[in-house]
């Protein structure tokens, strides 16, 4: 679970963030520290497709929030995770 | 460490930069820079420099397309116009050439023979002909007896000369008896009917047909009944060689006059 895009979705989910908020974010709840590059590479991608959007500010920090179409998303992403997590759970209890 | 990493950054494209360089600063600026940091940043800069580099490439081809393919499409129509063009000429030239075809040898044209219908019969006449083949008498006779038997032939000028009729599914061309001598290749001569009590001179008119394997076919005849029966049974004993029109094996139409002279027929009977 290396990607970093489901962890920018996953980190705005609870609302909008700056780049730094979201790399300590995603470093708190998956223990994963993003670099710079990987970061606003995902941003960039992520934007590019709709499915987070920058908030107007006017700080050097750019915040962002996530749309309608990047919630469903992560949404389903989520749902296909929780289905391998389960899977993998009871498989592993059943052996 | 964050100045190489701030030069790092600019080497992201300007469409980039412009969108994102100002966070970028920011966030250099809020992290504590390690050397891994650095090389993530140059590794996304090959990457996005990459994607650009690909999205560039596809436009231009898709403009370069755009641009050549009346030019490109009218040359693949040019060649495929002349490839097509030189194969019809070299079917057309192979299929439409000639094959050799074996054919036989006409039979031999006999020598012009001499004129042995009874001149008399026929004194104004420029064509007078003869019985073929013919065995010559004996050196030192004159061929007694057709030149003097009184009977002569004449073939008629027909005004339908070259007509081609059409009689069922059978066709045949109007030729003049002149024409036909040089494919004769048997002719018999009438006799004067010895019965015949008819004076003077006697003409008698003959249509004939000449068959595809040459052979003589009466059509109709004219004349008095004796006449007419020794005609019949002399002129459909003639034979031709099969004759062709326009390279085509033919049937042909013509006419014959034959006269009968009962002084000279007499004559020539009394020995």
């Amino acid at each position: 679970m290396q990607d970093p895009a489901i962890f920018v979705l996953a980190s705005l989910a609870d609302g909008e963030k700056h780049g730094y908020a979201i790399m300590e974010d995603i470093r708190v709840f998956a223990g994963v520290r993003l670099g710079p590059g990987t970061l606003y590479g995902a941003i960039a991608r992520l934007e590019q497709r709709g499915w987070i959007q920058a908030v107007k500010t006017c700080s050097r920090r750019q915040p962002y929030r996530l749309s309608a179409e990047g919630s469903q998303r992560l949404k389903e992403q989520l749902a296909l995770l929780g289905q391998v997590v389960r899977t993998g759970t009871r498989r592993l209890r059943e052996a | 460490m964050k100045i190489l990493l701030r030069c790092a950054a600019r080497l992201y494209p300007a469409r980039w930069r412009n969108r994102y360089g100002a966070e970028f600063d920011a966030l250099i600026d809020d992290i504590s820079a390690s050397p891994a940091d650095l090389w993530d940043v140059l590794a996304d800069v090959v990457r996005v420099r990459t994607n650009d580099s690909i999205c560039t490439y596809r436009a231009a081809v898709a403009v370069s397309w755009s641009t050549c393919r009346v030019p490109v499409v009218a040359s693949f129509s040019a060649h495929g116009l002349v490839i097509l063009l030189i194969m019809l000429a070299t079917w057309s030239h192979v299929t439409t050439m000639p094959l050799p075809v074996v054919v036989p040898l006409p039979p031999p044209i006999p020598d012009a023979p001499p004129q042995i219908t009874d001149a008399r019969v026929f004194p104004g006449a420029l064509t007078l002909y003869s019985s073929l083949p013919l065995q010559l008498p004996a050196q030192g006779d004159a061929l007694p007896l057709y030149v003097a038997s009184g009977v002569g032939i004449n073939f008629l000028s027909l005004p339908d000369i070259g007509a081609t009729y059409r009689q069922g599914s059978s066709q045949y061309r109007v030729w003049p008896g002149q024409a036909l001598e040089s494919f004769i290749v048997r002719r018999v001569l009438p006799e004067y009917p010895r019965l015949a009590t008819a004076h003077g001179t006697m003409s008698v008119f003959v249509e004939y047909l000449i068959t595809l394997d040459g052979a003589v076919k009466i059509l109709r005849t004219s004349g008095p009944k004796p006449f007419t029966d020794a005609a019949k049974s002399a002129v459909q004993d003639w034979l031709y060689r099969p004759l062709e029109c326009e390279h085509r094996p033919c049937e042909v139409v013509s006419r014959v006059e034959v006269r009968f002279d009962e002084k000279f027929a007499r004559s020539a009977m009394t020995p």
